[in-house]
């Protein structure tokens, strides 16, 4: 089930949230009915999977209580649980990638395996490594199964995120105050959901379909209609992953549960480290944590820093997708990152505009290899924005091209670009902070409802046959 | 990691008021809404346009057509591709007798064609189907849908109105609705409902309409249809059509083959695809033989249709006079295939398509010099 569908929006919400402050009282049953729901909104889409998700919770419950149990053979233990979940997240995510790469490079006809990947999996693996490890340190234990299928499976973060530590999650868990309705912070809620529904349905998906009908046809298009796809695939990513993320934290908050913040105006950095320290926040905290540092973080001298960077973008780009564009678009901001502490080094300084304007411009442009279906295709819209397509299609045509985008106009099209980009740059505060001291003002509240209204409305498009060739 | 603290008391009691005043202006504006939409009904899904002129709008086949299965009086289904759209309610409903309605979409799939005679058959029985048979609505898996189609509207096609929220909270709907009460008519639509889907006045046949951009040594170059298996066509046939005729064996299920022009059996030849289609009418025969409430028509090997281009708009495509024979034939016995018969349509349409695959062929069956002498063959 997706945040933005009428069937979470007004049926499975609101149901979840009664039923769980009805049976408030009673701590177990309320958990219980969360994770219920929690499996049913996994299961909505393809209830194939829901053994999938039940056996990753039992069998790092069971390692958890071990690691727990038998301190002297946590390091086996622990080799045991991450080794698990990371073949499943290699059988379901990589496996018809590496097949593919083997059979390119080897020329054997390699049938490719027939494996859908399950929704949410590079999160609920990831979130599930973080706990072993921190069993492991000492940081976290849980002795409740249905607590920990809770933590796992909570649905406002299951399908995409926040990546969650159990250490600041299990205790909103348990506090019996969290379990008794709270208007203020269901008004609260409320009030991020409605920004981030409009964020994504209202900016992001007509961002989309811009940033198809140049993407589609790298090949065909002018390097003006080139710039415009790919800024509007910028601000597309942005208003997408944070307005859905702003959903999650927003339906948390309902139940009175604070998961962390995942994005902090990310394009407002200033150079790339800050530019981490803003975007997907829980993964870079997962990486840093669970990878860079382990692999030796700063301590060890400059080329071991290098590699440990270089390292965790590359498997952070992975992690993305199984594809090259995604791991040379890690392998492009490692570098940057490489050559950001470099030229710190230096001592040189430069002015926070041209730093700014440096930073989102490298970060627009590398978003090309991950929005790009294939490397050949990235070098294409590459070639397209350096002018390599003197005759290609300006926008007009380009938008006809794309069967989605064929009832807008490039001059609405425009506007939406320009509009969503002067949103993200004049916009001092972001939702996480307007949440953050929200007060149930009528302006508000106004605002609130015409937002609910027009993105509601919006979710339900109806697209007739698209192909005529009469 | 905690919650912020909640401001107090005061705040509380605020928050409620806010909550409550937002919900509600937020649910009394979308019930508002939805109640216009349910009273409008432009896609006719509760009731069918009697306070207007009903409008059909153009290629929204997919969200009006499970409405009028739902609401409009019929004892008789048609359904097919964009083929069959010419085929008129009216006409039918003369010819074979009871009441009909015409439930083709275009870039149909068997999948779809099943979706949409379930709905059709969910509400009454019915006395006769007319399902007109495309062999590219059996390629690919036996879910398998045309991406062109555009989304499948499935909450339309049932009576449960707690699945209807797409179109009852839809802008989209909420603007056509405003449109119609308005006396708006600067959309597409048509407004005859004896011809929802009629398309045939408003486009031109003829040969050089057919051979239009046509690469004669690639027929498939324009039309970009689907590579088919036997496997694959046998799979969608039994999963999606066999079904619904053994479980209904109260209706009379007419299965009937259209005539497409000798062109598109060329197209076949070109890519290897005659033999499969070949065997694919020979398994549905096969797999039907025993069913006694379904028969097949079939106007395939009909040289008189099939070799006239005239009578096309492109190579699939054919003229309403066409829709009007087909059905004809089906409700009227002619061109029936039977156990005596189907060997005899198999040779002919076979001849036919062994003759259209050479150079004389050809330039016989599309009116050109013939490339080998330089002289005019029609």
């Amino acid at each position: 089930m997706l945040f933005n569908s009428y069937e979470y929006l007004i049926y499975f919400l609101p149901l979840s949230l009664a039923v769980y402050f009805l049976l408030g009282r009673k701590a177990a049953w309320a958990v219980g009915w969360l994770v219920v729901a929690s499996l049913f909104f996994y299961g909505w889409w393809n209830p194939k999977y829901l053994p999938l998700i039940l056996a990753s919770i039992g069998f790092n419950f069971a390692i958890g209580r071990a690691l727990h149990r038998r301190p002297r053979q946590s390091k086996a233990l622990l080799a045991l649980g991450v080794g698990a979940n990371l073949v499943l997240l290699g059988v379901f995510k990589y496996a018809n990638f590496a097949v593919r790469n083997t059979a390119d490079l080897t020329g054997l006809p390699l049938a490719l395996p027939h494996i859908v990947l399950p929704l949410g999996i590079s999160f609920f693996t990831f979130t599930q490594i973080a706990y072993l490890v921190d069993v492991h340190r000492g940081k976290a234990q849980e002795p409740s199964l249905l607590n920990y299928a809770l933590f796992v499976s909570f649905f406002p973060h299951l399908l995409a995120g926040p990546i969650l530590h159990h250490s600041e999650m299990m205790p909103q868990f348990a506090s019996a105050t969290n379990k008794r309705p709270q208007a203020f912070h269901l008004a609260a809620g409320l009030f991020l959901l409605a920004i981030g529904l409009a964020k994504k349905v209202c900016i992001a998906d007509p961002l989309a379909a811009v940033a198809a009908a140049g993407f589609d046809h790298p090949e065909a298009i002018s390097a003006l209609t080139a710039w415009l796809a790919v800024l509007a695939y910028t601000l597309q990513i942005y208003f997408d992953f944070s307005g859905y993320t702003d959903m999650a934290l927003g339906a948390a908050r309902m139940f009175n549960i604070q998961m962390p913040v995942n994005f902090n105006s990310p394009y407002h950095a200033a150079n790339i480290r800050e530019f981490w320290q803003r975007w997907h926040m829980t993964l870079s905290r997962f990486l840093r944590e669970y990878l860079y540092i382990p692999l030796g973080g700063n301590r060890h001298g400059e080329w071991r820093t290098t590699g440990a960077i270089l390292a965790t973008f590359l498997l952070g780009g992975l992690w993305h997708g199984a594809a090259w564009t995604f791991v040379a678009w890690g392998a492009l901001h490692g570098c940057a990152l490489v050559c950001l502490r470099a030229w710190e080094r230096t001592g040189l300084h430069l002015p926070r505009g041209i730093a700014w304007a440096l930073t989102f411009l490298f970060v627009m442009v590398t978003w090309v290899f991950f929005r790009a279906s294939s490397l050949p295709a990235a070098g294409a819209m590459l070639r397209a924005m350096a002018g390599a397509n003197p005759n290609g299609e300006p926008l007009q045509e380009a938008l006809r091209h794309g069967l989605a985008a064929d009832a807008q106009t490039p001059a609405l099209v425009v506007a939406i670009v320009l509009l969503g980009g002067v949103a993200v740059l004049a916009l001092r505060r972001n939702s996480n902070a307007m949440a953050q001291d929200f007060r149930p003002t009528w302006p508000r509240g106004a605002a609130v409802a015409v937002g609910l209204v027009w993105s509601v409305l919006q979710l339900g498009k109806v697209t007739p046959f698209l192909y005529f060739n009469f | 990691m905690e919650l912020p603290r909640s401001p107090g008391p005061a705040a509380e009691r605020a928050s409620a008021r806010w909550l409550a005043g937002v919900l509600g202006a937020t649910l009394a504006v979308l019930g508002a809404g939805a109640a216009f939409v349910a009273w409008v009904d432009p896609f006719q899904q509760y009731h069918l346009a009697t306070h207007y002129p009903p409008r059909f709008y153009f290629l929204h086949h997919r969200y009006i057509n499970p409405g009028l299965a739902k609401n409009q009086p019929y004892d008789t289904v048609v359904s097919g591709s964009s083929i069959m759209e010419n085929t008129r309610n009216d006409f039918v409903a003369r010819v074979c007798g009871g009441a009909a309605v015409n439930l083709s979409m275009p870039a149909m799939s068997a999948s779809e064609q099943r979706l949409m005679i379930e709905t059709a058959l969910a509400d009454r029985p019915l006395k006769r189907v007319i399902l007109v048979l495309d062999f590219n609505e059996f390629a690919g898996g036996v879910d398998e849908r045309q991406d062109v189609a555009g989304p499948l509207p499935r909450f339309l096609y049932d009576r449960n109105p707690f699945n209807d929220l797409p179109y009852l909270l839809s802008w989209d709907v909420l603007a056509k609705s405003w449109r119609i009460v308005s006396g708006d008519t600067s959309e597409r639509f048509t407004s005859d409902p004896n011809a929802a889907w009629f398309w045939g006045d408003v486009v031109r046949f003829g040969r050089d309409q057919v051979l239009r951009g046509l690469d004669m040594e690639h027929l498939n170059a324009r039309y970009q249809q689907p590579q088919r298996t036997l496997e694959g066509m046998r799979a969608s046939f039994n999963h999606n059509l066999l079904p619904l005729l053994r479980a209904h064996s109260e209706t009379e299920f007419d299965l009937a083959w259209p005539p497409y022009s000798i062109l598109v059996w060329l197209d076949f030849a070109q890519r290897d695809q005659v033999q499969v289609s070949l065997d694919f009418k020979r398994y549905v025969f096969e797999a039907t033989r025993a069913l006694a409430n379904v028969r097949i028509t079939d106007l395939q090997n009909d040289a008189a249709i099939t070799h006239d281009l005239g009578l096309y708009h492109d190579i699939y495509h054919f003229a309403p006079s066409i829709n009007a024979r087909l059905v004809e034939a089906t409700c009227k016995g002619r061109s029936r295939v039977d156990a005596d018969s189907v060997d005899e349509f198999e040779r002919q349409l076979r001849a036919q398509v062994m003759k259209v695959n050479t150079p004389v062929g050809l330039a016989t069956a599309i009116g050109a010099p013939d490339r080998a002498t330089g002289e005019a063959t029609r």
